[in-house]
């Protein structure tokens, strides 16, 4: 470790979020606090229900914790409106879901380009940036293809491509290799780690210890409370120095 | 602009996908739309064919007609009972400005040379032509000499002018009605049709030419009375009516042996009632359009419901509710302008098709056309709202997760 910190890109303090169904009181998170520094590339894990899917949504400004604060990038965000939110997610924040979540209709390209249309990217700064995005992940050659003519593993390196192209603070992953056979898997974990060394800051779902050796920090999550928070024997340095 | 751009497309792909539905759901908003053109057109013409039947009527002209002399169980077959002094005593009237005796020869047939003609021959005054508004295509109209004098002159229609003169100018010229010989001295300008009437069918001469010479006798059929103003017609119309029962010394317990009628009056009322049915029209276009705004919120509705998760993606991309909003909006908008113009054409359609069939004067008008489509837009606007706000307000979690 150098001697100068990275700057906190997340700092959670105290997060709890309560869930209603009906009637019924339902405590998902109960007063989470930990920071992702730039750079990371944090593993959330835990078993089903430990509430690590409804922290990805709160970091995700998809949801919002019932209490606590929520600093993304020195901006308290828990308590902003949709409007300044929804501004946010397109361009701070990069997401891959398990079920890659493809606008069905649209092709790679169109699929890419969303989110810059959303943040009001000029047109043609928003063809450079979404060919640059979808070579990165090795799909130059799949521009027009529409989701049900690409494979799981390649809609998944859309849904990156799609994540990357706003350059965000930080990429969420919920589960990014959840649906992929291995071979896949590895493709998606290889890009991750690469964009990891390149400089961005991963945070990512998982209950695969094997995919979560991939990240540079594990954080546990038990009933809704951090369980466990421990750096792995990699960092992204390092791993740029081993290749 | 860039989002606005997106938005377009986004919409128009959507409707693309659903085109058979879309085209079900606008279909009470085209005919909605294509009932107010039409039902306008039909208004707007009937408007015009009042205007113009009043103008050919003459403004604030009452007719006061005389009827058959009748002597026990005898009736005259030409004579009337209005004479020259009764039309003198209306003249005399101080609501009175102007009044025209004529005396008309149904069916009459004239000739010039080989060629023959049938026509409605009125005998007239100046004034005639003046109350009527009617003005010489060629040559010229009844002159005062022509009636002191008694001259044999005739003003012929357009219609005599083809048939008598089917080659040649007929101005000088000389036709023959019985043993008569009438100069040609005029054509009267077109007037068209009015009513079942074809007006370019009557020819003019001299008042004196058809009492005195073709008829015999001084009475009149008929006087044109042109009244001073229009709030003054009514009681005009109960003076004229004193005044010619104390003239023909009838007696209290006899009927009128004339008539007197407000001509213009009878249109008006005509089409009064003619509205109604207009109304009623219009009413029914309302009711068409409000199901079809139905039909675009529940298509609509249903189309957000499809696209739950896409509306999660997109938010999860950065699409802030205005945005979707916007995006939902114009998807209504785009239908119901697409029902719009399919109402407008088919309104067009219609009502040509209308015009032709019943023989009704119609009149489409750009401004009514550009209403009923602003109309349409307002209710594609008005309806989609609702399903739009609500695409707009979806929770982005939820509709991530929605299966």
């Amino acid at each position: 470790m150098s001697g100068v910190q990275p700057a906190s890109i997340i700092e959670l303090s105290d997060v709890t979020k309560v869930h209603e169904s009906g009637d019924l009181l339902v405590a998902a998170l109960g007063g989470v606090s930990f920071a992702v520094r730039e750079g990371e590339f944090v593993a959330i894990m835990g078993a089903s229900g430990s509430g690590k899917t409804t922290l990805l949504g709160i970091l995700g400004l998809l949801d919002r914790p019932t209490s606590g604060s929520y600093r993304l990038v020195d901006t308290e965000v828990a308590t902003l409106d949709e409007t300044r939110r929804a501004r946010i997610r397109g361009e701070r924040i990069g997401f891959v879901f398990q079920a890659y979540n493809l606008i069905p209709r649209a092709t790679a390209f169109k699929n890419v380009e969303l989110p810059l249309v959303y943040s009001r990217v000029p047109a043609r700064e928003r063809r450079t940036r979404v060919l640059e995005a979808l070579g990165e992940v090795g799909l130059s050659d799949r521009v027009g293809h529409v989701p049900t003519q690409l494979s799981g593993g390649q809609q998944q390196r859309v849904a990156i491509a799609r994540a990357l192209v706003v350059r965000p603070s930080v990429l969420l992953a919920d589960e990014p290799t959840g649906n992929l056979d291995s071979r896949s898997a590895d493709d998606v974990l290889s890009i991750l780690e690469r964009v990891n060394a390149q400089g961005a800051t991963i945070v990512m779902v998982t209950h695969s210890n094997e995919v979560a050796a991939h990240a540079s920090r594990i954080v546990r999550l038990a009933d809704g409370l951090v369980e466990a928070d421990e750096a792995l024997e990699r960092s992204p340095l390092a791993l740029e120095v081993a290749r | 602009m860039t989002v606005l751009v997106e938005s377009w497309r986004i919409a128009l792909g959507a409707l693309r996908a659903n085109w058979f539905r879309a085209v079900l759901t606008t279909l009470g908003v085209v005919i909605g739309v294509a009932s107010l053109v039409s039902v306008r057109a039909v208004s707007a013409g009937a408007q015009q064919e009042v205007a113009d039947s009043i103008r050919r009527l003459g403004a604030n002209v009452v007719v006061v007609d005389g009827e058959f002399i009748t002597a026990g169980t005898r009736q005259s077959a030409t004579d009337r009972t209005i004479t020259p002094e009764d039309v003198a005593a209306i003249g005399n009237l101080p609501t009175v400005t102007a009044v025209a005796p004529n005396q008309e020869m149904e069916s009459l047939t004239i000739s010039a040379g080989r060629f023959t003609a049938t026509t409605l021959l009125f005998g007239v005054t100046p004034t005639y032509h003046d109350i009527y508004n009617q003005t010489a295509g060629a040559g010229r109209l009844i002159t005062e000499s022509d009636v002191s004098f008694g001259r044999p002159v005739i003003v012929l229609g357009l219609v005599q002018r083809r048939k008598l003169f089917p080659c040649q100018n007929p101005i000088g010229k000389t036709v023959r009605v019985g043993t008569h010989l009438l100069e040609v001295v005029g054509i009267q300008a077109r007037k068209g049709q009015f009513g079942d009437e074809n007006l370019d069918f009557r020819s003019f001469t001299p008042l004196p030419i058809v009492t005195g010479v073709l008829l015999g006798g001084n009475n009149v059929k008929s006087v044109g009375v042109r009244v001073r103003s229009e709030a003054e017609i009514e009681p005009t119309m109960d003076e004229i009516g004193t005044l010619l029962r104390r003239q023909h010394n009838l007696p209290e317990s006899s009927a009128d042996d004339f008539t007197i009628e407000d001509q213009a009056a009878l249109v008006k009322e005509a089409q009064r009632a003619s509205k109604t049915f207009r109304v009623l029209t219009f009413a029914l276009g309302g009711i068409a359009l409000l199901v079809g705004g139905i039909g675009i919120m529940n298509m609509m509705l249903v189309s957000v419901h499809e696209r739950i998760r896409e509306i999660g993606i997109r938010k999860s991309v950065g699409a802030d509710p205005w945005t979707v909003q916007l995006q939902f909006l114009l998807e209504a908008l785009l239908l119901s302008m697409l029902g719009g113009i399919a109402g407008v054409l088919a309104g067009i359609g219609a009502t040509r098709l209308t015009g032709s069939l019943a023989g009704w004067h119609v009149l489409i008008s750009v401004p009514s056309i550009l209403v009923a489509f602003s109309v349409s837009l307002g209710v594609g606007l008005v309806f989609g709202y609702y399903p739009a706000r609500r695409a707009a307000r979806l929770d982005p979690i939820a509709a991530l997760r929605y299966e």
